[in-house]
């Protein structure tokens, strides 16, 4: 997508955009502002540490008064604060699109667009560039990651403007992206992760490999996790026609365990790549989710 | 297959099937539709899922509807069995014509029994049901089809007549016979008219022609009764041909029997199917041949001659589910040896120059005897040494006279039914010819006709022969006979009142040879010389060929011994036996018939049994016109005439099969019904059948064990 972004001007999209600003900023200004940074080192008005110089470092950066006092040369370095680019991979096919009948309950994919939103406020508040893909089962929209502050609105306005559907071909999707995407950046994918796609710890593999720093958010709703329903049901799907009835009672002890398989996995799998995985049901606050992260990383040492 | 309930009042029992599907529809859980994310988790969770909520409810109703359907049934008493009721028999009193289809393919083998006996069985149990008042017939299905019982209200009267019949070896004649029937049931006064034909349905017997006869509004119920798909009942292989041949120019005299054999099933080839020849109920020698599916295949055995006998034997196939057709008669004549004494009358001590030298040669070509005539060559001088009686034919050649007083043995040797042929010549005395042998000979020798260098020569009047001898000169060897020169010959005159023919004349109106009758005996005069004296005859190729036959025919061997070969059914004909001698017949069955005469030809009808029927000549002269009749022996005095064998016609063998649609066709105004034949007699004994009360109650307690355990489960 190029850089000139088209807005949908409707006043409900536009109140829906203020809200989520609204809702991110407060996410993350209330929780860890500053204490997330870049893990990069650059050009930049911040000092951070000397090396000693080695042939084919800029003579430019050599500390010529340390030079004069102690006769060894010495480059200085700077934080480089706004070189990291940022990818959001956001999940936008139809199973995202699950609410619980339960009324309390939140749309899945709401839940999906806030992180985004935030996490998105939270790059671009330390000068980050930050991008957005969508995808059901190809890149529907992409956003280039961009550090401007006012970028944050065409996130946003990304974020609030679509609409769940289709079927998740994450494969694809990641072949698809692996291409865009500037190397020695950072991949946040947001997805419940519902696909029939197999193998796809190969291309999470493929990604890490190309030195992309890869986090997984994987969003599922309580519903999703449980079965709790009761009573004869025909399940429709969200994505495709596919449909079965039956009572839920039958498999619930079989579907527990296959849907747990799975967070097991992915959990397992990421752990052996390097790759931070971020399970989120939710009934989890926000908050609680994202602080959670952040604490997570902080103790890795990757702020 | 039939399901007969001996208490059919507890099927009422049934509609209790209505309780537990109203107990399923009343106690059925609502069913809601939810959109969900994880429906294909769900589906792969519900395969590997043992809990099956939903499904054992429709299990429970389907096994409650069985039990309780099966209980109903085992109450209502059922008898299981291979019939079908159908409108056999009919139930108001009728008149019913019966085809019973007796063709030889009908004698299939299926298991313990053969697809006629099914219909024999049927037949019976058909004429014990008839309701009272009821007539009916039988008429028999095998060509030429016929009545074999007329109208008859007695039920037991079918099991007298046909209970220890056996299928004929004729093919099917259906036509034939629904012809026959609807005569019959013109003549019958009762209003319910109906037909059934049991059948293999062999397509061979429905010709079309035999139906085109059946007139415009006829109008009965036909009901077709199938005995083809009896299980086991399959027809795989049979002997469609035999020849045979004899192999002259070897010292073995090898005969060579050549059979072909059909494989009757359309897909399945027959690997090494077993064929064997048997000589008068020996066994020859044996082999195998390979067929493919619907296809022929030959086969030539070959063994040596030792004796000049007739040969009697069959050949035989493999046994498979229908034995007519695995077994083929035939009869071989070998040709007998004659003995011929050829007297010269020109002797001449160079050899070639002799009268009877090119005679010799054609009549024996080779150094071994190839022709079957044996020739002894005599002089004048040398004839009172021998016994005339031991030869068949004489062929006196250029003689002057004879010794004397020798005419009379001649005529005795004649009238006996020796064979004399004369060859004229230079040295010939028409004198003598004409006064010493006047009572053998019915033209008197005129003069010679010779030409001059300058003159035409005198050529043989051809032009094609029924003659015995002469039919076998057709087209170029006729033509050839046409370049024949003779230079010189006899001019004869009739004598009064003589009989006699002329087969061969000279262009010129001149006869060229002369043929009579002596007594049993022939007398054959050729006018002109058997050397090359008087023509260049002896050294034509026609030659040979013309003096064998006429040596042959004058001795009666030629064509003599008649051999024939016939299907079943078809009448033999014999159109030039010797007249005045009585003809007889030996049977496969050893019946011996002696034979209507009249006239120029015999027939003989009776060739209903397959086999080899031989031919016998007797002395005595039958009265003309007189009845053929059946003779306990053979007369003393006879001699063998030759032979001829029946066979069964092979069409009947194939497989095909006439369907529903095309006897619908040919039956177009009649309603017809198809059974499977083999049903009816189950059909008609309701209570003859397998009961099914003791293993349905035992499939009710297991639906009830099974139902106990699902609940358990649940």
């Amino acid at each position: 997508m190029s850089g000139k972004m088209k807005f949908n001007y409707d006043a409900e999209v536009l109140s829906r955009v203020a809200s989520l600003n609204i809702r991110a900023m407060n996410l993350v200004d209330g929780l860890l502002s500053g204490h997330h940074r870049s893990r990069h080192k650059g050009s930049s008005v911040e000092f951070a540490e000397y090396k000693d110089y080695t042939p084919g470092d800029e003579t430019k950066h050599i500390d010529w008064k340390v030079a004069g006092k102690t006769d060894k040369y010495h480059i200085k370095q700077f934080e480089q604060s706004t070189n990291l680019k940022v990818t959001i991979l956001l999940d936008a096919s139809g199973s995202m699109a699950y609410k619980s009948p339960d009324p309390q309950g939140q749309l899945k994919m709401d839940y999906a667009r806030t992180l985004a939103a935030a996490l998105s406020y939270l790059f671009l508040k330390q000068y980050d560039a930050v991008g957005l893909a969508v995808f059901n089962d190809h890149i529907t929209s992409h956003i280039p990651p961009r550090s401007k502050p006012t970028h944050f609105q065409h996130i946003l306005h990304g974020l609030e403007t679509l609409v769940p559907s289709g079927v998740t071909q994450l494969n694809e999707v990641i072949k698809d992206v692996i291409e865009r995407l500037p190397r020695r950046s950072i991949l946040i994918l947001v997805s419940d992760f519902l696909t029939r796609d197999s193998d796809i710890e190969k291309n999470l593999k493929l990604l890490v490999s190309r030195g992309l720093e890869v986090i997984l958010f994987h969003i599922l709703d309580p519903d999703e996790v449980s079965l709790p329903f009761e009573g004869d049901i025909v399940f429709e799907s969200l994505e495709d026609d596919l449909s079965v009835g039956l009572d839920p009672a039958d498999v619930r002890e079989t579907y527990r365990e296959e849907i747990q398989n799975q967070i097991q996995f992915y959990r397992s799998y990421c752990s052996g790549l390097g790759v931070d995985y971020i399970f989120l049901d939710t009934s989890i606050p926000l908050e609680q989710g994202l602080n959670y992260y952040l604490l997570r990383r902080k103790s890795l040492g990757k702020t | 297959m039939n399901l007969n309930f001996i208490s059919p009042l507890y099927l009422l029992g049934l509609l209790g099937i209505a309780v537990p599907i109203l107990v399923h529809l009343l106690t059925r859980r609502q069913q809601k539709h939810l959109l969900f994310s994880a429906v294909h988790l769900l589906f792969h969770s519900q395969k590997r899922s043992v809990k099956r909520s939903a499904p054992n409810r429709r299990l429970l109703l389907l096994i409650r509807c069985l039990g309780i359907l099966l209980l109903s049934l085992a109450l209502a008493n059922p008898i299981f069995s291979f019939g079908g009721p159908g409108n056999f028999p009919p139930d108001t009193p009728s008149a019913s014509v019966i085809i019973l289809d007796d063709s030889y393919s009908m004698g299939t083998r299926t298991g313990q029994t053969t697809f006629y006996a099914s219909a024999v069985e049927a037949v019976l149990d058909l004429t014990q049901s008839l309701p009272a008042d009821s007539v009916y017939s039988v008429v028999l299905g095998s060509a030429p089809g016929r009545v074999f019982q007329g109208w008859t209200d007695d039920p037991s009267r079918a099991k007298k007549i046909l209970k220890f019949t056996q299928p004929s070896a004729q093919t099917t004649q259906i036509g034939q016979a629904f012809t026959e029937a609807l005569q019959l049931l013109e003549t019958a006064p009762q209003v319910d008219k109906r037909i059934f034909i049991l059948t293999d349905r062999d397509k061979n017997g429905w010709n079309e022609d035999n139906f085109s006869s059946i007139g415009e509004g006829t109008r009965y119920p036909v009901e077709i009764i199938d005995f083809s798909g009896m299980k086991g009942g399959i027809n795989l292989a049979a002997v469609e041909h035999v020849e045979v041949h004899q192999d002259f120019l070897s010292n073995s005299r090898v005969v060579r029997v050549k059979m072909r054999a059909i494989n009757l099933s359309p897909t399945k080839p027959i690997n090494k199917l077993k064929a064997s020849l048997w000589v008068r109920d020996k066994k020859q020698t044996s082999g195998v041949l390979d067929l493919l599916a619907k296809s022929t295949g030959e086969k030539e055995f070959s063994f040596p001659l030792q004796v000049n006998t007739p040969l009697t034997g069959e050949i035989r196939i493999e046994d498979d589910l229908l034995a007519q057709d695995n077994h083929r008669f035939f009869h071989y004549q070998p040709n007998q040896s004659i003995k011929a004494l050829i007297v010269d009358g020109d002797p001449k001590t160079v050899e070639h120059l002799s009268e009877t030298f090119y005679l010799e040669r054609a009549l024996n070509p080779f150094s071994v005897s190839t022709s079957n005539i044996d020739p002894t060559v005599s002089t004048l001088a040398e004839l009172p040494m021998r016994n005339l009686f031991d030869y068949s034919v004489v062929v006196i050649c250029n003689a002057r006279d004879l010794p004397f007083g020798y005419e009379r043995e001649l005529e005795k040797f004649v009238m006996r039914g020796g064979a004399l042929i004369i060859t004229l010549g230079d040295q010939v005395d028409p004198k003598f010819y004409n006064e010493k042998l006047g009572r053998l000979l019915p033209v008197t020798l005129k003069s010679i006709h010779q030409i001059t260098r300058q003159d035409e020569p005198f050529r043989l009047l051809i032009k094609p022969s029924q003659h015995r001898v002469l039919k076998a000169f057709k087209g170029r060897t006729l033509e050839e006979m046409k370049s024949i020169r003779f230079n010189s010959m006899y001019s004869v005159e009739p004598k009064e009142s003589a009989e006699f023919t002329i087969p061969m004349w000279f262009r010129n109106q001149a006869p060229a040879l002369v043929e009579s009758k002596s007594g049993k005996g022939k007398v054959i005069l050729f006018v002109s010389s058997i050397d090359r004296d008087w023509s260049d005859f002896a050294i034509q190729p026609t030659f040979l060929p013309w003096v064998q036959r006429w040596v042959k025919y004058s001795a009666r061997k030629l064509d003599n011994l008649t051999q024939q070969e016939l299907l079943v059914g078809e009448p033999f004909v014999w159109k030039e036996p010797a007249t005045g001698s009585s003809i007889y017949i030996k049977t496969p069955g050893g019946k011996i018939v002696r034979l209507r005469s009249g006239g120029e030809k015999v027939t003989f009808d009776d060739t209903f049994r397959p086999g080899v029927y031989t031919l016998h000549r007797g002395n005595s002269a039958s009265d003309e016109n007189s009845e053929s009749q059946t003779i306990p022996q053979l007369p003393s005095g006879t001699e063998p005439a030759g032979a001829f064998t029946v066979n069964i016609d092979p069409r009947e063998s194939l497989s095909d099969k006439i369907s529903d649609e095309e006897i619908r066709s040919l039956l177009p105004e009649m309603t017809v019904t198809f059974s499977a034949g083999y049903q009816h007699r189950e059909a008609a004994h309701p209570e003859e059948g397998f009961p099914l009360s003791t293993p349905f109650l035992l499939l009710v307690s297991s639906m009830l064990l099974l139902e106990g355990w699902l609940i358990r489960k649940e």
